[in-house]
């Protein structure tokens, strides 16, 4: 009998397992519907996977996508290689946890990945990148000149090598919506919008809440959900305008500043009077499309702090069409908190194309990235991304230079901050996203200020942290 | 219960070569719940002391740090505001499962059967849901323009923004939602045991309706409030899809429960070996639960 | 008050308590066939199924279907399989251990998994098992045995031992007499434990989230997660057809045992479980 029960389970268990199996097969055979290449003769083809955020573009009018096909249309190695896009799907908070949680991972290792910079330190430290300086050696393009020398730089990692190639970067300054301002008597017609300090800015959004009460005045990344951009793009444009930075040059992170708590206060000034949009609209995944994509263009929202690539939707092929932003769409630079020197203050941040240190297609991939990172393909994505060029041959093409409020923004590069090159900016700057909803939400400047400084004290250790 | 074992031997080695053949049917369940229930726990409580990380250097090689993410974690204001929203929401859906789940029960008894097989299917519909449809659900109705504000603009009441403006509530009433028709359904077969006959001669005495329900009624099913409180709790400390997928524990804090809490500093802030650690203090409370739990079942049997 | 206005109120109240529950639902119903819907429940100003049929005719979609519905039933079925096999020694034998065992499967039911997502996360990283859909099987398998076998076990106990007696004396094994006598006997105890797992299952889009990776292996849950994180405010008719849909089997399969749900809960009540 008890021979019997032993098979009895071992058929139990076989079963169990062939099941599962079949299940695993199922979800395999029946994939491939966003792959890019044939997938009937795949047998012996290498295969490059590809990681970016999908952000609820539709695939065709995707940069990276377009970028990419484009060049491998056109790549001789094409009947050799495939390519799979397997963008990830998830708000900006939460792409950087997966993106790690796949980097670690041999087994599900994308091959190229699109990295924000800004990431990038903590991602090389905890060994997931692949150095390229042994690839660049080779790479002309790149010893030439071909790419601009701070781009380099902002790619290259505190051991002095490269491990990633540079694709955009990127500066931020106050959109606003001209004729809206000129209604709410901001400006007169014509003229353009200079707020020299905070209290510009916020008698601009009281006048607009007075003249224009159907119109959001003010409009800029608060949410943890919106992960980066409320940390670069709102609190520390706010920040680096106190005068004050996140780190001192000795490596310690500044938790409890009167620059903290005047960013913090312009922030709680915005939605206390009611200058922001509600709450439901900006603290969601998809803020940056609404703002962007539907309240600015729609005559919706007055002011937007927002980055030079949002201009990249309005064009015809863009995602958001709006033929008649090149006359109701401005921008300002973002002043100091009170007009003292510098004046204006903007931070420029990027994204790289990165081979991760798992991805089991290293040289392949190599060659294409050179390949599709020549100008022609390239073009493509930075027109379809909106965003500034890495590269000097790009920065004179014509088109490259058309583009509506292009001058502005390469001009604020000349000036740009540049987010800390330190292995824990990633997660200090999760702490400060959650500083920021906690402020927008309700919770008073001074207890977001303690709260972040233990936050940033756990994450980087009590040594690492100080008061100014 | 009946012992089947044909030979009756005596003897420690017995006893155990007895245990053994008779446990061979129990060996995959003990294999399955070894991988992936034990170990997970064995490593929960090793990587708590560890400075592991998702990224950054400690993604590579991770020490060993003593209780150093138990001191952090008590040092940080944020692990009592989740302690403190766990327990509310706690509180708020069991005061609300039951209370709504038993008022139903009880006024369902005795009223028309097709106004039974109604309302029923009503008040089930809401468990039947999957949790990730009842967060949509919720999103949806909540939103300021949803239909709960409507419903309050028809009544002349002025909408409220629900979900941010009160959102702990929001998320109460959603597991309220998702959870009454379990503790209704418990309540439901623990009063069909409850024979009229009582409750007649209380009445006869000249107990009202309430006096009846309270001094009759309730002391007869109180193993059944027992239980379904018990279970309900510890459904409740496990929520964490309904929550993340209608608040994601915001605004700021508002909703950060400890499961969520632990996500955000395992995974969203990189420190798995903090996570883990708030992992643990999710455990101890389940833990306490568990043994309370243990003992109210113990003493009944 | 007489006994009819009492009566009276119990129907308001319950009337109102039963639309309260209902209408997230019908709103749900509407907008899937609403060409137009928002988030607001509103009689559709054009009919449609596009919704419906946007979903159907979508491979990813129905992939995600499929997948879920491997995920959750194998499940399921691993654990009345398992949980089955499990609770026969339990109920049947004197085993020295039993008192302890039931505890400790008592304290597990009352665990919260959750809390252990990130060594397992860490586990499956190390033993490359991540992005498998066995390997999602066998942890939400074992994260509801527990409460499985406490039912099973609870379930066993109240078939009565004299019908298995007999089935011995015709020479069957302890499989057979399982498999012929306890299993049919037990079937809404059988159908309990099949249900609970396969909604808890069939809802949770948070395991597979954290352990899959791949677009193409995502089940239908996540599908709808990341779905509406990305797409809930524009457009809410497709998003409320996927839910529908979605839920489907869930009632269906509580529609079928329903029966055999109350039969079960009335034992299971019985057996405090």
């Amino acid at each position: 009998m008890k021979k019997k029960q032993i098979m009895v389970l071992l058929t139990a268990s076989v079963m169990v397992f062939g099941m599962a199996a079949c299940g695993g097969g199922s979800g395999d055979s029946s994939g491939g519907s966003s792959s890019g290449g044939d997938d009937s003769s795949s047998g012996e083809k290498q295969k490059i996977t590809v990681c970016w955020r999908d952000d609820g573009t539709e695939l065709e009018k995707n940069s990276y996508y377009m970028q990419m096909m484009a060049a491998y249309e056109a790549w001789d190695k094409k009947d050799e290689v495939e390519l799979e896009f397997a963008p990830i799907t998830a708000d900006e908070g939460n792409y950087f946890t997966k993106v790690a949680l796949q980097l670690a991972d041999p087994g599900t290792c994308p091959d190229l990945v699109a990295e924000d910079t800004f990431q990038m330190p903590n991602d090389i430290a905890a060994g997931y990148l692949t150095n390229l300086d042994d690839y660049l050696a080779d790479y002309a393009d790149w010893n030439d000149g071909k790419y601009f020398e701070s781009m380099q730089n902002m790619v290259t990692g505190p051991d002095g090598s490269v491990y990633g190639v540079p694709i955009c970067t990127d500066t931020r300054g106050l959109f606003y919506n001209r004729s809206i301002l000129e209604q709410a008597g901001v400006i007169a017609e014509g003229e353009d919008w200079a707020p020299k300090t905070w209290d510009d800015v916020l008698a601009a959004c009281a006048a607009v809440k007075e003249n224009c009460p159907d119109v959001v005045p003010f409009w800029c990344n608060s949410g943890v959900a919106t992960g980066e951009a409320t940390s670069m793009q709102t609190y520390e444009m706010l920040l680096y305008g106190t005068g004050e930075r996140l780190i001192t040059d000795d490596g310690k992170w500044i938790v409890k500043s009167e620059g903290i708590k005047d960013s913090l206060q312009f922030l709680s000034d915005i939605y206390t009077n009611g200058y922001g949009p509600s709450l439901s609209l900006v603290l969601n995944g998809q803020a940056s499309n609404t703002s962007a994509g539907e309240y600015l263009p729609q005559g919706k929202l007055a002011i937007s702090l927002d980055g030079n690539w949002i201009t990249g939707k309005y064009g015809e092929n863009g995602t958001n069409p709006w033929p008649e932003y090149t006359e109701d769409l401005a921008v300002a630079a973002m002043p100091t908190s009170e007009g003292q020197d510098p004046g204006t203050i903007t931070l420029a941040g990027g994204w790289a194309y990165s081979i991760p240190e798992n991805s089991d297609a290293k040289d392949i991939t190599w060659e294409f990235i050179q390949f599709m990172m020549q100008p022609e393909y390239y073009q493509v994505y930075i027109m379809q991304a909106g965003n500034l060029c890495t590269r000097t041959d790009t920065a004179e093409d014509e088109e490259y230079l058309s583009r509506h409020l292009q001058g502005t923004f390469t001009e604020f590069l000349d000036t740009a901050e540049f987010r800390p090159q330190n292995d824990q900016y990633s997660t200090v700057s999760t702490c400060i996203q959650q500083m920021v909803e906690a402020v927008v939400s309700g919770t008073s400047p001074d207890d977001a200020m303690a709260q972040y400084a233990t936050s940033v004290a756990r994450a980087v250790g009590d040594d690492n942290v100080t008061e100014q | 219960m009946a012992n089947k074992s044909k030979v009756q031997k005596t003897g420690k080695m017995a006893v155990f070569v007895d245990d053994m053949k008779h446990s061979v049917l129990l060996l995959p369940a003990i294999l399955l719940l070894l991988l992936f229930f034990i170990v997970p726990i064995v490593l929960t409580v090793y990587y708590s002391f560890t400075n592991m990380a998702l990224t950054g250097s400690a993604a590579q090689n991770f020490q060993f740090v003593g209780i150093q993410n138990y001191i952090s974690m008590f040092k940080d204001p944020t692990t009592l505001v989740s302690i403190k929203n766990t327990l509310i929401f706690l509180v708020g859906s069991l005061l609300g499962q039951s209370v709504i789940g038993f008022l139903v029960a009880y006024l369902m008894k005795e009223k028309a059967q097709a106004f039974r097989s109604v309302l029923g299917p009503c008040i089930l519909a809401g468990w039947v849901m999957p949790e990730i449809v009842v967060s949509m659900c919720c999103l949806a109705f909540f939103d300021v323009s949803g239909t709960m504000n409507q419903i309050l603009q028809a009544l002349h009441i002025p909408g409220v923004d629900w979900i941010y403006g009160h959102p702990m509530l929001t998320i109460i009433i959603a597991n309220v939602w998702h959870g009454a028709a379990f503790s209704m359904m418990n309540f439901q077969s623990a009063l069909d045991n409850v024979s009229g006959d009582i409750e007649e001669a209380a009445r006869v005495d000249g107990a009202n309706r309430i006096q009846t329900l309270i001094r009759v009624v309730v002391p007869c099913i109180k193993d059944t409030i027992a239980t379904n409180t018990m279970l309900n709790t510890l459904s409740t400390l496990g929520v964490f899809g309904l929550i993340w997928a209608l608040t994601g524990g915001g605004p700021g804090t508002a909703t950060t429960t400890l499961p969520i809490y632990m996500y955000n500093q395992g995974m969203k802030n990189f420190q798995l070996g903090q996570g883990t650690a708030i992992g643990m203090l999710l455990l101890l409370v389940g833990a306490v639960c568990s043994v309370i739990y243990t003992r109210v079942m113990k003493s009944e049997e | 008050m007489s006994e009819k206005a009492v009566k009276a109120i119990h129907y308001i109240i319950l009337t109102i308590i039963g639309i309260i529950f209902i209408l997230p639902l019908v709103w749900l119903v509407v907008a899937s066939l609403d060409a137009n819907a928002n988030q607001a429940l509103k009689w559709p100003e054009e009919w449609t199924f596009s919704n419906f049929t946007g979903v159907l005719t979508n491979p990813d979609d129905l992939r995600g279907f499929g997948i879920g519905l491997v995920i959750s039933v194998v499940q399921s079925a691993i654990v009345v399989l398992v949980s089955g096999l499990a609770a026969y020694p339990l109920s049947r034998y004197r085993l020295s251990y039993k008192k302890g065992f039931m505890y400790g499967i008592l304290f597990m039911t009352a665990l919260p998994m959750i809390a252990v997502i990130v060594p397992v996360y860490k586990m499956f990283l190390n033993i490359g098992m991540l992005d498998s859909i066995p390997g999602v099987i066998l942890y939400l398998s074992a994260s509801s045995l527990p409460y499985g076998i406490w039912l099973m076990k609870n379930f066993m106990d109240g078939v009565p031992v004299e019908l298995e007696e007999a089935a011995w004396v015709d020479g069957a094994t302890t499989m057979q007499s399982i498999r012929k006598v306890v299993a049919p006997l037990m079937f809404p105890g059988i159908c309990v434990v099949f249900i609970y797992t396969f909604s808890g299952s069939w809802g949770n889009f948070f395991i597979p989230y954290i352990l899959l990776s791949s677009a193409d292996k995502m089940p239908a849950s996540v599908m709808l997660y990341q779905f509406f994180g990305q797409h809930g405010s524009v457009s809410y008719g497709p998003l409320a057809a996927f839910s529908v849909i979605y839920a489907l089997p869930s009632i269906l399969l509580y529609i079928l045992s329903q029966s055999h749900m109350s039969q079960g809960f009335t034992m299971s009540g019985a057996a405090k479980g």
